[in-house]
């Protein structure tokens, strides 16, 4: 039986058993989405702005305002915690929203909206897919 | 002696129809979006933390995405049913607003 990545401890805390070079995977996922939130020109900063009431032409402010802050402050938390061997349960909420932000975007970016696309995708982009989608299996299991 | 006036009148039909206009606003509907890549435990644990649905609800709702294509979880106001849809897009999940047809 493989081992999982993430292991919630009788205190409620949440044991991050991944490797180093498996950390660098997720500190780079982690930069791309707090750099992709700051940045217009970012390949995934369309796919993080996407409408909330698509009939409307604008959505408010307010709303797009609070997601904006909100993604940053998740990717942020998950970036600054990235080494830790515990996370309390808003850390790992934070990790678990940050992925999932970066492999809706990676799929975003590839036009991948099918499950067509996805079976005839680049071998590289499927792989960082399965990627992300393994870290988060495990993470999504423990919280 | 004084008249007394009477704390409160019986309403009638005829007065709740010739008084008052009732408005009533179809509901806003969040609407959660399939898509090919996202994990289906992920959605399960983002339903329970963001409306805090019972895990059966949790996946009877992630199912109809997966199946349907999409899904209504939530009908209400409009305002909250916007930081309802703003909370499930931070949590990467595509998802948005519609009032109800």
């Amino acid at each position: 039986m493989a081992s999982r990545l993430f292991v919630r401890r009788r205190d409620g805390r949440v044991e991050v058993r991944v490797n180093d070079a498996g950390r660098d995977i997720l500190r780079e996922v982690f930069v791309h989405v707090v750099a992709a939130e700051r940045d217009g020109e970012h390949e995934w900063h369309l796919s993080l702005h996407s409408p909330i009431n698509p009939s409307n032409d604008d959505d408010d402010p307010l709303s797009t305002l609070a997601r904006q802050h909100e993604i940053a402050t998740n990717a942020e938390l998950a970036l600054m915690t990235s080494g830790e061997q515990y996370l309390n349960e808003a850390e790992a909420w934070a990790w678990l929203s940050t992925l999932q932000v970066a492999l809706r975007a990676t799929a975003v970016v590839h036009g991948i909206l099918s499950d067509e696309r996805l079976e005839s995708c680049p071998p590289e982009v499927l792989e960082e897919i399965q990627t992300i989608q393994h870290f988060l299996f495990d993470l999504a299991a423990c919280l | 002696m004084a008249s007394v006036t009477p704390l409160r009148l019986a309403s009638t039909e005829g007065d709740v129809q010739s008084d008052v206009s009732v408005l009533t606003e179809r509901p806003w509907n969040v609407v959660v979006w399939n898509d090919p890549v996202t994990p289906m435990a992920v959605v399960v644990v983002v339903f329970r933390r963001i409306f805090g649905y019972s895990n059966n609800k949790c996946t009877h709702l992630m199912l109809t995405v997966h199946h349907e294509g999409r899904a209504i979880v939530w009908s209400g106001q409009r305002e909250r049913a916007e930081s309802y849809c703003v909370k499930l897009q931070v949590a990467g999940l595509q998802a948005t607003v519609e009032q109800d047809a």
